[in-house]
């Protein structure tokens, strides 16, 4: 009768943790998610992210050349999947073994206006002569995909036309491309 | 079921805080380079009236009458020649007469009393310089004026010619030989 009433309390205790089990809940369990803001400018085509102007003078007159330009840059698969902003910025073509103040009727900097076209209706816009660049940064509202085109043009002596430049084994300039989520 | 939730919420947070990319950027490179050159262009005749020269015909100065057609002793002349020029580095300007003064052409020497050169002067301006060269006719060689320029000069090479009246390489005065008399000047513009 003992042993009776020991088996009948396990079987109860039993019971009991069974008839608890159909009666809990895990949940409900909220799942959420998020998808943050991305941008990337793409992968840049071609060698290397050089433009390499040559010879920056007609060596007859000393003057810059007329003529100068070398190929844009592509910027393939750029993509940003909310609003956007695409700026440039650059700084001008400048000797760089020179030192000290150019004698009178020379110059040692090249400005340069460089674009980036592809990624809005207006491109951006900045050139290294002037003081203000409004148009160095422009804003798409809506996700986009695609190339991203950077050139340069508008060579212009830094001084005025009529200044000579002076000889020097490396001018260099620099562009950098920001491609940035505006929210 | 609290325990669950905190640890929803801490891998909700760094799945924004580790993800998100907003900005890129690419550098580009604006290369060139401007050698070493010196560009000397055809001279012209200029500065004001020119006295005794009847002027350029191409790269030849010609005197328009050398001698007094009374005494055949020489007569004054001068005139300015300029060349556009250009050197964008540091340099050397070579003013060079090939004969050292007006000679007559080939032939026999001047007999006793006559002369057979004449002796003439090159004022060079130049940037910074002004220097000149004596051709003084006193033998016939190369003589050279090396002018040494420690900076780039553009602008133009002005050589200022006289001759003087009278001026031979025998005494003053003495009469010329008839002949032609010509020497050749050379510009050179080189790097030190």
């Amino acid at each position: 009768m003992r042993r009776l009433l020991l088996i009948c309390a396990v079987w109860a205790s039993l019971a009991a943790s069974a008839a608890a089990q159909d009666t809990d809940q895990a949940g409900p369990i909220p799942v959420t998610g998020n998808a943050p803001t991305f941008c990337t400018v793409g992968g840049l085509q071609g060698t290397d992210n050089v433009f390499d102007l040559g010879i920056l003078i007609d060596t007859t007159t000393g003057l810059l050349s007329q003529s100068l330009s070398a190929p844009p840059k592509t910027m393939a698969g750029a993509f940003c999947n909310a609003g956007s902003t695409i700026s440039i910025t650059a700084t001008s073509i400048e000797a760089q073994t020179l030192t000290g103040a150019p004698p009178n009727g020379y110059s040692d900097e090249v400005d340069f206006t460089a674009t980036a076209s592809g990624w809005t209706t207006s491109p951006a816009v900045f050139a290294t002569g002037s003081g203000a660049n409004p148009q160095s940064s422009q804003t798409r509202g809506t996700p986009f995909s695609g190339n991203i085109i950077v050139s340069i043009d508008d060579f212009e002596t830094a001084g005025g036309s009529a200044l000579r430049m002076l000889a020097d084994p490396v001018y260099r300039g620099s562009i950098t491309l920001t491609l940035t989520t505006t929210n | 079921m609290s325990f669950r939730l905190a640890t929803l919420s801490l891998l909700t947070a760094l799945s924004i805080s580790g993800a998100a990319r907003a900005q890129t950027t690419q550098d580009f490179d604006v290369v060139a380079t401007i050698p070493s050159v010196c560009a000397l262009e055809a001279p012209t005749l200029s500065g004001g009236p020119s006295i005794n020269f009847r002027g350029l015909n191409g790269t030849t100065l010609e005197v328009d009458q050398l001698t007094d057609p009374r005494t055949l002793a020489t007569r004054a002349a001068s005139a300015r020649v300029t060349f556009a020029a250009v050197c964008s580095f540091p340099h050397t300007l070579v003013l060079e007469s090939e004969s050292n003064g007006l000679w007559r052409g080939i032939g026999a020497s001047a007999p006793s009393g006559f002369a057979d050169a004449v002796p003439y002067d090159a004022e060079l301006t130049w940037g910074p310089v002004r220097e000149r060269l004596r051709a003084d006719a006193i033998s016939r060689r190369i003589n050279q004026l090396n002018v040494t320029v420690d900076e780039a000069v553009a602008g133009e090479i002005i050589v200022d010619l006289g001759i003087q009246a009278g001026a031979s390489n025998a005494r003053a005065n003495a009469p010329l030989i008839a002949g032609s008399y010509q020497d050749t000047i050379r510009i050179t513009l080189e790097p030190q």
